[in-house]
């Protein structure tokens, strides 16, 4: 679902409600292909790595192009299948070929440690959520 | 006190009183505050220069001598403060000396408008106004460099007993330049002056990013801030994966619609929310209760952790190759990472109560 490329003022396109739209909807995608019921435990590390991803992925896709950072995981994300890096995506190891000055880095630093609270707070809140609703 | 009514002022009024014309300071030697001097002709009001630089004060006396001139009657003050579109030497110091001492925003006009003649004179009327004095020699020399400096829009911050060192950039009415305050002893050629400000700009964004990152204020140092910052990045990652895996391992077969969670009430919902996501360390586990298949989930995702996998094939081959030994082992150590993220559940109810009716 593609937002406007509004943020913050509106809460319904803000950075948050993107995120939390993408997330649901892959989440929903996965359960449904995976019924959680029959939870051995491959299964469970199976779903917990595309759960994983879909947040990763739904937070950079939020973003999308206007930090560095979200640029390098959605190049990440495009060519993991061909090229994989076994390395952990951290801002200080972007893949990323443009230049990163120390300004830029701490810029994206702040935006990212911003994106993952963000990501932080929706994934507990589902959590709990359906944590209680059982 | 006699700064203390100067810097009064100085908070009322722009400094900007000299335009191009030199007043004549070589007759005032210190001898006493009357002295005939020739006012510049961008000088509005006011009768000499002394009332310039003792300022209009509202009462007169506390200021030195008794025989020092009255000073302009505050009514009459606003007459004082030229416009900053009239003179054009004189923009320069205008932002800047409303914030300054008094002593460096007297000097500073003297540097632009003064010969170098006049300079000693006037330093020695000046150290006499000021309370704090202040070496001579370091301030002529600052007068010097100040001197060429004004011709490369900088000014020379001269030396200050004070342990204020901020450097500041003025905004000026000619938007070309940016007026940087230089420190005392450093080099003031742009490339310096560029560096400086490039630096400041690193700094202020480290400031921003200690308020982000809790913990940060008793770490000094932007070595040791970086190492918080990556600890909590690092550590926002994992709670990224952990929180993942909860969700996995929800025996719940609810459909994940965006219609169940109102998002309007998200907001008013995360201020209730303990702020976990800002220890870097994990707690022990209290409440969070696992079947052993979950917690052989676990274990794959601490060892995915610790050793990540290339693939998600190997990943699996590889959880399941260390589930028989650790499963029995350790599942109780291994469960130590998750922090108490589930609260009072009471409390949550509540919640739910306001925001999901």
């Amino acid at each position: 679902m593609m937002n406007t490329p509004q943020q913050v003022k509106n809460p319904s396109s803000s950075l948050k409600s993107r995120f939390i739209t993408r997330f649901l909807g892959a989440l929903t995608k996965i359960t449904a292909e995976d019924p959680i019921l029959s939870s051995s435990p491959t299964r469970i590390f199976q779903r917990y790595r595309r759960i994983k991803v879909a947040s990763n992925k739904s937070m950079a896709y939020s973003v999308r192009s206007r930090r560095i950072w979200s640029r390098a995981m959605l190049s990440r994300f495009r060519s993991r299948r061909s090229a994989f890096s076994g390395r952990r995506s951290s801002v200080k190891t972007t893949n990323c070929g443009e230049a990163m000055d120390v300004c830029n880095l701490l810029d994206e630093t702040a935006h990212y440690i911003k994106c993952l609270t963000t990501q932080v707070q929706v994934m507990r809140k589902i959590v709990d959520f359906y944590h209680l609703s059982k | 006190m006699d700064v203390t009514v100067l810097d009064r002022q100085q908070a009322t009024y722009p400094l900007e009183l000299f335009a191009s014309s030199v007043p004549l300071f070589q007759s005032y030697l210190g001898s006493g505050p009357i002295v005939e001097l020739k006012r510049p002709e961008a000088y509005l009001g006011g009768d000499g220069f002394h009332e310039f630089v003792y300022f209009p004060v509202g009462g007169g006396p506390e200021f030195g001598d008794s025989e020092k001139l009255n000073l302009v009657p505050p009514d009459a003050a606003p007459g004082y403060c030229i416009s900053r579109t009239s003179s054009c030497q004189m923009t320069a110091f205008h932002a800047a000396s409303m914030k300054e001492e008094r002593e460096d925003m007297i000097l500073e006009k003297m540097e632009s408008t003064t010969g170098s003649g006049s300079r000693e004179s006037f330093t020695k009327r000046k150290a006499e106004v000021v309370a704090d004095h202040k070496s001579k020699d370091k301030r002529i020399k600052g007068e010097v460099e100040g001197e060429s400096e004004v011709k490369t829009k900088c000014s020379t911050q001269v030396s200050r007993n004070s342990s204020k060192e901020n450097s500041k950039a003025c905004e000026v009415q000619k938007p070309d330049y940016i007026h940087v305050r230089a420190r005392r002893g450093q080099a003031t050629d742009s490339h310096s002056l560029a560096e400086r400000a490039r630096r400041e700009k690193i700094s202020k964004k480290m400031k921003c990013l200690q308020d982000l990152v809790p913990g940060c204020n008793k770490v000094t140092g932007k070595a040791g801030m970086l190492d918080e910052i990556i600890n909590y990045v690092q550590s926002l990652q994992r709670q990224v994966g952990f929180l993942s895996m909860k969700i996995a391992a929800l025996n719940s077969s609810v459909e994940f619609n965006v219609e169940n969670l109102p998002i309007k009430e998200f907001p008013a919902y995360v201020a209730n929310f303990p702020a976990a996501a800002k220890l870097p360390a994990m707690p022990n586990l209290t409440c969070f209760q696992l079947n052993p298949m979950q917690k052989e989930a676990v274990n794959c995702m601490l060892n995915e952790t610790i050793h990540p996998p290339l693939t998600a094939t190997e990943g699996i081959a590889s959880a399941s190759v260390s589930i028989p030994e650790q499963a029995l082992s350790s599942s109780t150590i291994t469960l130590q990472p998750f922090s108490t993220w589930n609260m009072d559940p009471q409390g949550l109810y509540n919640v739910y109560d306001m925001g999901f009716h």
